[in-house]
């Protein structure tokens, strides 16, 4: 029987959220026989907060998600209910797609997809402990006494390691509304060595639809034309599994009942990602939301002292805006519909941690909200974390061989984040298994390596979320490129199959070669290339050009037009890819580099970088600094 | 620690009769050396003790003031020892020789910075900064690299990342938070903000040639026509005959350089081929290369024959040129002779000095223009100016290059994200200088003056 001492699985991963299925699918697709447990197997794939996925940056990784052939992508098109691109403004680089989904349908749907992969199991019970001997990771113990054994073990817990909720000064164990919290697990983890530290985060009350005023707030629908997340030009309009139908109509009396499609009928249905689309919508604080959230301070968590982990400085209480920007007079909230069939919606701007009554009072400060029925309340969540500096680039432990960790046990924030993370362990630990070379991202090709590469350099103090200033070569990762960047990664690992593979290799040649043909293609007033650069589109190109997919035409025109830049961020990657290749060895003794200033050794030691182009990236560590460590290097090796 | 296991020695002050002097020695054989001067006093860190220098031979050669510096807590991170005695030369010399014969090696020029360097006592800007107070050649240079010393180019060049920053952090808001409620974007603000930066780093940078000129003299070409008497003011200046004289026109082909202090000014002063019209095939290579020398002079000398007051009303259109030229001083030579005349009318708005460069006359006149000429013209800082070296001024205008870019971009509203590439390359060049930044603190600046969040 596999999941013995004898015959151990090749990857456990623990927990099924959004770190969890991206990791037990990569795990499985590369053929490890992988088992993922989860403590409850109707929560899997859940959105414990807003119902949306995407967004600045986010969007970005969901895009790189599905060109390393994860699930994200494509579980959100087809249950989205919304579409919105947003940052069209500011250049292609910087815009990035969002959707509203439905909550339901999006685990109903990933669910569906673990039961359906080769070479998964997926099982119900909760992880107690970590078995390790002599370093290294052998398995996990469960609360229903059974142990299961792994070469691997992948821990993607999000916010139930000793989760403690609060509302007002009221605190229920648990990792999320209505779910237990792992209580044992965090022990177990000290002792194989991992330091844990407390984070908190928080997420808005639910209101019923029908007690809403829409008719005073401004109404948010959805693009006409949505960009999808997936690579639909190289995998193909998914014709699989269900999705989920109903009316849009806001109005009961017209609302049908919805009724779920299932199997190979999409398509054939005339159903396509982005019909039906549903709205969201719009209102604002007033000034009777100021005056009950200042007379009620004392009683909140956070103001009264309750809470002692720290919470992210970009999604703050509606207290904490209140108190720290006193002089905006009010501000946004977004209604946003949790799913089509459903009446529950997100109120997106009303984090709170003050208690159920004041709560109560605050919605009902709110224009259009006056006799909003509230259906679940506020609240918010402290949960234990690893310190990510406690992991390597490729999300292994330090402490234990062969145990990963993903997602918001590191300290990140967000389910895009956590499913990138996701994806890297999984892939991780399959090479593990097979004894090959781990798998790091660079932070010149994927926020996703952006990410991971902050988190273990530098670690965090707030739930990490990406914000697409953090990466230093923005202009090389726009949304559009995530296939042509990362695909190859994707070949290679065995994540995508031949059919596609084989549409990504031509779609990067055919990038490569059009991009440069247009320098040669004559344009009015000269080449092509400077007719775009000048501001010109590319009608002039031949109709070969114009029957190529969309993506790849946005691609071709956008490395034309950026030239300069691209080739401006292409110079200062190959600089510094030198110094990524230097390994710093472990242990070693930074009091021994000659000149080396003693509050960058100090950094240096805290930080334990793995390469030279990490320290590189420490605050204060100069280059200067780094010369030096590269002048020690040498004369050892020498 | 880093140690070659080497007692190095040198005297730390200038050579020269002083009230006092100081020899330093930094290495293992200080403690001994120390010890054997107290006594039978105990020797503390850092606490002077006086007595007699007796040479390893027994010869008394001066009462000296001694000071041990342990490794913790002195400047190379080695032990050391500060020996003062009189400022006599031959004293100090005496003294050296005999730190020689007990085992001590002469110190290599910076040789005790690169020690406190490497023993991490340093960074590498104030490492800078002692090499250009060792090797300080005036009293100028000293005065800037003391400033460097104490951060002032640091403090400066943090005042310029504090302000590109919050331009940056402007910016990135409105990229990274398009959902978010912020107020309506406006390019007045960071337009206005950039261009001023723009202006405090022309500022720094404008300084960057004089601290060039500080560690390596001002360059003062001395140029004029054939026989005008350009390589006898040269001897003159510098007290000894170091450029070929003769009554042959056309004597000097090839440019000499010599260096020479005036007042608190070290100058760099080439003397030049001179200038004709018409003159041999390696005469013209001559004069081409002096002409290139005007053009990189801080100071230009024109010498002219008072003498021959012809051909001067037809001077060549190269010479001509000199006389809008800033640092420019007309130097009238020959005055001893009988048919020397005034030649005020030849380039009127230049200062002109009469001098002989044969007997002497006017030289010491021309040294006070010099230096007055040098504090004018290359704009001498103040006391409490900032320096930049030449390293830093390249990263300010690296920033500088960037922030035209953005505004250009920001100015025909072209897409953010590239305004914001070229911010992020401005900043990247600071941190040349800084040290890397970490992006927490845009972050932080963006939580802090916006509303963010949901
Ligand atoms: N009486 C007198 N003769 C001078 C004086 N200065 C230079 N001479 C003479 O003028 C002649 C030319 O002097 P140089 O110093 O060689 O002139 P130069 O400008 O260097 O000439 P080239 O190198 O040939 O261009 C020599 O014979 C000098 O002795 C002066 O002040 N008084
Ligand atoms: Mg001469």
């Amino acid at each position: 029987m596999i999941g013995t001492e004898l015959e151990p699985y090749d990857v456990i991963v623990c927990g099924a959220g959004h770190a969890g299925c991206e990791a037990a699918l990569a795990a499985a697709r590369m053929g490890m026989r992988t088992m993922l447990i989860t403590g409850n197997i109707d929560t899997i794939a859940k959105m414990s907060c807003n119902p949306s996925i995407g967004g600045q940056a986010k969007g970005h990784i969901v895009r790189e998600i599905d060109a390393l052939g994860g699930e994200m992508a494509i579980n959100t098109d087809t249950t989205a209910i919304q579409f919105r691109m947003l940052n069209e403004s500011k250049g292609p680089a910087v815009q990035a797609p969002r959707a509203q989904c439905d909550k339901k349908a999006y685990q109903f749907r990933m669910k569906h997809v673990l039961e359906l992969q080769p070479n998964m199991h997926l099982f119900q019970a909760i992880v107690s402990k970590l078995h390790y001997s002599a370093g290294k990771v052998k398995g996990v113990g469960t609360t229903i006494g059974a142990d299961i054994y792994a070469k691997t073990v992948i821990v993607t817990t999000g916010t139930f390691l000793r989760g403690l909720m609060h509302i007002g000064r009221n605190k229920t164990e648990g990792g999320r509304s209505g779910d237990f919290s792992a209580l044992t697990l965090s022990g177990s983890l000290k002792e194989a060595g991992i330091e844990l530290e407390r984070l908190k985060t928080g997420t808005p009350a639910r209101v019923i639809g029908s007690s809403v005023n829409f008719s005073v707030m401004e109404e948010q629908p959805g693009d006409e034309r949505p960009l999808l997340f997936a690579f639909y030009d190289t995998r193909g309009l998914p014709d699989d599994l269900f999705h989920v139908e109903q009316s849009p109509s806001l109005d009961l009396a017209e609302r049908l009942l919805f009724h779920v499609e299932q199997g190979r009928g999409m398509r054939k249905a005339g159903w396509l990602p982005g019909s039906e689309q549903l709205s969201c919508w719009m209102t604002y604080t007033g000034d009777e939301t100021r005056r009950v959230i200042m007379e009620n301070l004392q009683s909140s968590a956070l103001y009264g002292g309750e809470i002692s982990g720290v919470g992210p400085r970009y999604c703050p209480s509606i207290e904490d805006k209140m108190v720290r920007f006193a002089n905006h007079e009010r501000h946004r909230l977004f209604l946003e519909p949790e799913g089509r069939n459903t009446d529950e919606w997100y109120i997106n701007g009303l984090s709170t941690s003050m208690p159920f009554d004041v709560q109560q009072k605050i919605l009902h400060s709110v224009p259009g909200l006056e006799n909003a029925v509230m259906m679940r309340p506020a609240y918010a969540v402290e949960y234990d974390f690893a310190q990510p500096t406690q992991i390597h680039a490729w999300l292994e432990t330090r402490a234990v061989e062969g145990l990963f960790f993903a997602g918001q046990i590191n300290g990140t924030s967000g389910y895009e984040e956590a499913a990138g993370q996701g994806l890297v362990a999984g892939v991780n630990a399959a090479l593990k298994v097979r004894g090959e070379p781990p798998f790091i991202l660079g932070r010149h090709e994927s926020y996703i390596g952006v990410l991971i590469d902050d988190l273990v350099t530098k670690g965090t103090f707030e739930p990490y979320r990406m914000f697409t200033s953090r990466a230093e070569h923005r202009l090389l990762l726009n949304h559009n490129s995530a296939e042509l960047r990362l695909g190859e990664h994707a070949i290679r690992f065995g994540l995508m199959d031949e059919g596609r593979a084989k549409l990504v290799k031509e779609k990067i040649a055919k990038v490569r070669n059009w991009t440069e043909r247009f320098e040669q293609i004559p344009a009015p007033g000269g080449r092509l290339g400077d007719y775009i650069r000048r501001g010109g589109d590319a009608s002039p190109a031949s109709a070969d050009f114009h029957a190529l997919s969309a993506s790849t035409r946005d691609e071709i025109i956008y490395r034309v037009r950026y030239k300069g830049y691209l080739d401006r961020e292409l110079k200062q990657v190959e600089k510094l890819s030198h110094i990524e290749k230097i390994a710093i060895p472990q242990g070693f003794d930074y009091g021994k580099v000659r000149g080396l200033r003693n509050e960058s050794r100090q950094k240096l030691e805290k930080h334990r970088p793995e390469t030279l182009a990490q320290a590189s990236r420490i605050s204060g560590v100069s280059p200067a600094d780094i010369s030096l460590l590269m002048v020690s290097f040498v004369s050892r090796n020498a | 620690m880093y140690s070659d296991g080497d007692t190095i020695v040198a005297a730390a002050t200038p050579a020269g009769e002083s009230a006092l002097a100081i020899v330093r020695l930094s290495g293992p054989l200080c403690t001994g050396i120390s010890e054997e001067f107290a006594g039978d006093r105990p020797v503390l860190p850092r606490k002077a003790f006086y007595g007699a220098y007796k040479a390893a031979d027994g010869v008394l050669l001066d009462r000296c003031v001694f000071i041990p510096y342990p490794a913790a807590s002195s400047y190379t991170g080695e032990d050391m020892l500060e020996i003062s005695c009189h400022g006599n030369p031959l004293i100090v010399r005496q003294i050296v020789d005999d730190l020689l014969r007990r085992g001590c090696r002469p110190a290599e020029p910076g040789e005790f910075t690169r020690r406190a360097f490497l023993n991490g006592k340093m960074d590498l800007t104030q490492a800078e900064a002692v090499q250009d107070i060792i090797s300080a050649r005036c009293e100028a240079a000293l005065e800037a690299a003391r400033r460097q010393l104490d951060g002032s180019v640091g403090t400066a060049v943090n005042a310029l990342l504090d302000k590109l920053l919050h331009v940056v952090a402007y910016t990135e808001a409105y990229i990274d938070f398009p959902e978010d409620d912020l107020p309506p974007e406006s390019s007045e603000g960071p337009i206005a903000e950039l261009v001023a930066l723009q202006k405090a780093a022309k500022l720094l940078i404008a300084t960057a040639p004089y601290s060039a000129m500080l560690r390596d003299g001002a360059k003062t070409v001395i140029a004029g026509l054939p026989n005008a008497g350009k390589s006898s003011l040269l001897n003159a200046l510098v007290g000894e005959d170091r450029a070929i004289v003769s009554a042959e026109p056309g004597t000097t082909r090839d440019y000499i350089e010599e260096r020479l202090l005036v007042g608190r000014h070290l100058l760099r002063v080439v003397d030049t081929a001179g200038l004709r019209i018409g003159a041999g095939e390696v005469e013209n290579k001559g004069i081409e290369k002096s002409l290139n020398q005007i053009e990189h002079a801080d100071i230009v000398i024109l010498v002219l024959d008072s003498t021959t007051p012809l051909p001067y009303r037809e001077v060549p259109e190269q010479v001509q040129k000199l006389s809008n030229r800033a640092g420019l001083i007309v130097v009238e030579n020959k005055c001893d002779l009988p048919d020397s005349v005034k030649l005020s009318d030849i380039m009127p708005d230049a200062k002109h000095v009469r001098i002989s460069a044969l007997n002497g006359d006017g030289v010491e006149e021309l040294r006070g223009v010099i230096a007055q000429t040098i504090e004018s013209s290359c704009r001498v800082p103040g006391q409490d100016d900032v320096l930049v070296s030449a390293r830093h001024a390249e990263a300010l205008r690296s920033m500088s290059d960037n922030i035209a870019l953005a505004l250009e971009k920001m100015r025909s509203h072209e897409p953010a994200e590239l305004a914001a590439s070229d911010l992020r390359a401005a900043l990247s060049a600071l941190e040349q200088i800084v040290g890397r930044v970490d992006h927490e603190r845009v972050l932080d600046l963006v939580f802090s003056s916006f509303c963010i969040g949901k």
